[in-house]
């Protein structure tokens, strides 16, 4: 009997979880409903107001409709970014074209709306969430006053909320605060790789400025990963560094300071790149090689060609790809293509063949 | 005499014992779906301050191969590279491996495309059948289309993998449609977490759904029971039990349909086995094996928030094949991975998943179809209480009900139906009804799938699909 007792028991609690995911179920839904249909109310209103702040006749109308926006934006973030979203995509306008004329409308929509307010009250009130959400778009407003704030926020525990308020404070061009919390991951090798890559990208203060305020204090790693990241700016401060650790004997400050030579493309580095081009590392031959197809001088071109024959699959391929960016004469084409060292002409087909309409 | 008392013995004991067991399955499905909520709850939140569209010009953001294997497609293939065409990624490459099709699938892509054929090297990282041409198109320089000889699924997914340039892959089925966003947001898990070597998408029953260029557009409640009854199953397989599994690193399984792979991972545990229907799950158990006998640190990841659409089987002929085929490719990987079970060395996955894997959802078909047959046989000679059995049966019941309802709440909760209030509450009845009848349907057809294991599983069947609306 009392195995049955408990199964009911067991009924009565399970028939009562039903019903209680019932209820979410449907008051879920109800609520995605109405939010479908506010979402749709909302568009359709803001279609009417947007038209109307883009083809006002007069400077006087224009700014009737952008106070009749401000209410309909009401202190309401969603609706704030979706009538900017659609003011930017709205096509038709002399707005579309004149991208300047747009943000000075926007700034001026701003204005009435007061953006800060809604992003600073939100990262008053906010969930840690809500919070990193508010830090960037405050950034983005250019919002300097909520600076501290913003910097309280990258001490907190939460990863998440630390990561959007420090990528705020790089939006801001904050050197200090920006190298203070990539010290703080430096030892992180899973997380700080990607975060130093997407920071120098979205950094506005003096790139050069950051990463001497870094070199002073990171380790070994996060130097270089620094130097990969920069390679792009080719900071010309930096190349007596990178020269001296394309001829060091450390490979992975080799691999990133050779990287980041080959990108400036110049002739003086041509024989630092052509010793790395015979380095043993393949890492480091492939990314010689990429350097002096820069250079396209016939001493350069000789390196890249003896790198088709190379013993590694991806320099072979690299230096494929090198020389059909190169001065190569027909004739030096034909002989790689049609001679013996069947990887090197194999290496030359695959690219040739992707890069010249070879149809008929 | 004392031999039928014996047998009755037995019968009673082994209806206790299907009892238990079916409890403890439930009981494990709660806290699946208990955990599920913890994290979709996170990872919904989580998605506010996501801001991943940032990423479509960042240089963190790896490329990626989408390979397509396909074998008599010619319904579909065009249709599925146009839409692969204006996915949100920066930059990929789309490979057709036809392999040996005897329909008109090569000629449809080469003439639709304006397609040349071309010399290439193919670096051959992982052995498969000989590739008779590669073709490519000036005008869509992101396709290239690969003609070989026959070898099955796994050979043409190789072929796909030695013939791609960039680091990451993923094979998607000719037969489904990717979200436009889903591939950033599953290559956002290799970004956020470089020991990532496989993340799997949510794979969603399209029947009903109106799909237009990787965006859903509408719903309208497919018009056969056996389309809504798959509804509800995909969710709570996809929103409980790989949201659980990926919590503990130990997912066995990433769809064959949508995941994404990091490429060298995959070469360096030899590609995906040939011979096998379960190339999906089998590779993914391989890779938990390499990776955990040499000590390397990884990560299998699922993303629900990641979609991919897929046409369900329409008819009880093709579901039965279906679900046949599951379950051999089940057992074909634990039967070639035996030595992961309770092993300590593979960590959770051997302690946890495969067991778990074998007993109940290999065996678990089995122990649930023999006490179909043997409890009313017991309640027939009065050995076992009504009152009883029919509360043991509500019980169990009761408790299907509340995983598939949690299924749906979950599905609510992140707000990714398309469906109106009426049309969730309408679906949630299929949660009820599919208790009786669709639930025992699956079971015996599982049950056959390991039966019939020996003879079909070298042999791949075919779907019978209807073509996206468009």
């Amino acid at each position: 009997m009392k195995i049955e007792l408990i199964s009911v028991i067991g009924l009565l609690i399970c028939l009562l979880i039903i019903g209680i995911e019932y209820v979410m179920h449907y008051r879920l839904a109800e609520l995605q409903d109405e939010h479908t249909a506010r979402i749709e109310d909302i568009r359709r209103r803001m279609d009417v107001h947007v038209e109307g702040v883009l083809y006002a006749p007069t400077e006087n109308s224009r700014n009737t409709e952008i106070k009749a926006l401000a209410n309909e934006i009401n202190g309401d973030f969603e609706v704030y970014e979706m009538a900017i979203a659609t003011i930017r995509e709205h096509k038709g306008t002399a707005y579309h074209d004149d991208v300047e004329a747009q943000e000075l409308l926007i700034r001026r929509i701003d204005d009435e709306v007061d953006p800060v307010g809604i992003y600073a009250k939100m990262l008053d009130e906010g969930d840690i969430y809500h919070k990193g959400y508010a830090c960037r778009r405050l950034a983005e407003l250019g919002a300097m006053e909520y600076r501290d704030k913003i910097k309280e926020c990258v001490d907190t525990k939460s990863r998440d909320l630390a990561y959007n308020a420090a990528m705020a404070l790089c939006c801001m061009g904050d050197v200090y605060e920006v190298s203070e919390y990539l010290l703080s991951i430096q030892d992180d090798r899973l997380y700080s790789g990607r975060i130093v890559n997407e920071f120098f990208d979205k950094f506005t203060g003096s790139r050069q400025e950051l990463a001497e305020s870094l070199f002073e204090k990171c380790n070994k790693y996060m130097k270089c990963t620094i130097i990969k990241t920069l390679e792009r700016y080719r900071i010309e401060a930096f190349r007596p560094m990178y020269i001296e650790g394309a001829s060091g004997n450390d490979i992975q400050m080799k691999i990133a300071c050779v990287k980041a030579l080959s990108a400036f493309g110049y002739p003086e580095d041509e024989q630092i790149l052509q010793m790395a081009a015979k380095d043993k590392d393949w890492v480091i031959r492939s990314a010689a090689i990429r350097g002096l197809s820069r250079l396209k001088s016939p001493t350069a071109l000789a390196s890249v060609k003896h790198a088709l024959s190379d013993k590694e699959w991806w320099v072979r391929q690299t230096a494929a790809q090198a020389i059909t960016r190169m001065d190569i004469s027909p004739r030096d084409l034909e002989e790689i293509l049609g001679g013996y060292d069947r990887f090197a002409a194999d290496a030359v087909k695959t690219v040739l063949y992707r890069t010249v309409d070879t149809e008929g | 005499m004392g031999f039928l008392n014996g047998v009755r013995s037995f019968i009673v004991v082994f209806n206790y014992f299907c009892m238990a067991f079916t409890l403890l399955l439930s009981v494990i499905y709660i806290i699946q779906l208990f955990v599920s909520f913890v994290r979709v709850h996170r990872d919904f939140s989580k998605s506010f301050s996501d801001d991943f569209h940032s990423y479509v010009d960042s240089d963190n953001l790896l490329p990626i191969s989408l390979i397509i294997p396909a074998y008599n497609e010619q319904e579909n293939i065009v249709q599925n590279i146009r839409s692969l065409m204006k996915i949100n990624y920066p930059m990929y490459e789309i490979i057709v491996v036809n392999d040996g099709s005897t329909d008109k699938t090569g000629e449809l892509v080469i003439n639709a495309f304006h397609m040349h054929k071309i010399e290439t090297s193919i670096r051959c990282q992982i052995p498969t059948q000989k590739i008779e041409a590669v073709y490519y198109s000036k005008e869509y320089p992101n396709l290239l289309y690969v003609q070989k000889a026959n070898g099955g699924k796994s050979d043409a997914l190789n072929a796909g993998i030695n013939i791609s340039r960039y680091p990451l892959f993923t094979c998607l089925d000719a037969d489904s449609r990717v979200e436009k966003d889903a591939l950033l947001r599953l290559s956002m898990e290799f970004i956020k977490d470089s020991r990532t070597v496989v993340a799997g998408g949510i794979v969603r029953i399209a029947n009903g759904s109106k799909i237009v260029d990787g965006e859903l557009k509408g719903f309208t409640m497919p018009k056969k029971l056996i389309e809504r009854f798959q509804i509800v199953e995909y969710y709570r397989s996809f929103l409980m039990g790989r949201v659980f599994w990926s919590a503990s690193n130990s997912l066995l399984i990433v769809s064959g349909a949508f995941g994404l792979f990091r490429k060298q991972t995959v070469i360096d545990v030899g590609g995906y086995k040939r011979n096998t229907i379960g190339e999906d799950m089998e590779i993914v158990v391989r890779i938990h094996r390499y990776m955990r006998k040499n000590h390397k640190k990884y990560r299998v990841k699922f993303n629900e928030l990641s979609v991919c659409w897929t046409q369900g089987p329409m008819s009880v002929n093709d579901i039965r094949s279906q679900r046949r085929r599951w379950q051999i490719g089940l057992m074909d990987t634990l039967i070639t991975h035996r030595g992961m079970t309770l092993n300590p060395r593979y960590g959770f996955v051997g302690l946890l998943s495969v067991p778990y894997n074998w007993i109940f959802e290999l065996f678990g078909a089995l122990i649930e179809a023999i006490g179909y047959i043997l409890i009313p046989f017991t309640l027939i000679m009065g050995e076992l209480n009504l009152f009883f059995f029919v509360i043991y049966f509500l019980l169990s019941v009761a408790l299907g009900v509340i995983l598939s309802q949690g299924s749906l709440v979950l599905e609510q909760y992140t707000h990714r139906a398309a469906m109106t209030a009426k049309q969730s509450i309408a679906i949630s009845v299929y949660a009820i009804l599919e208790n009786f009848g669709y639930r025992q349907l699956i079971t015996l057809f599982r049950v056959e799938g390991i039966l019939k294991y020996r003879k079909l599983h070298k042999t791949w069947g075919k779907i019978k699909r209807k073509e996206f609306e468009q």
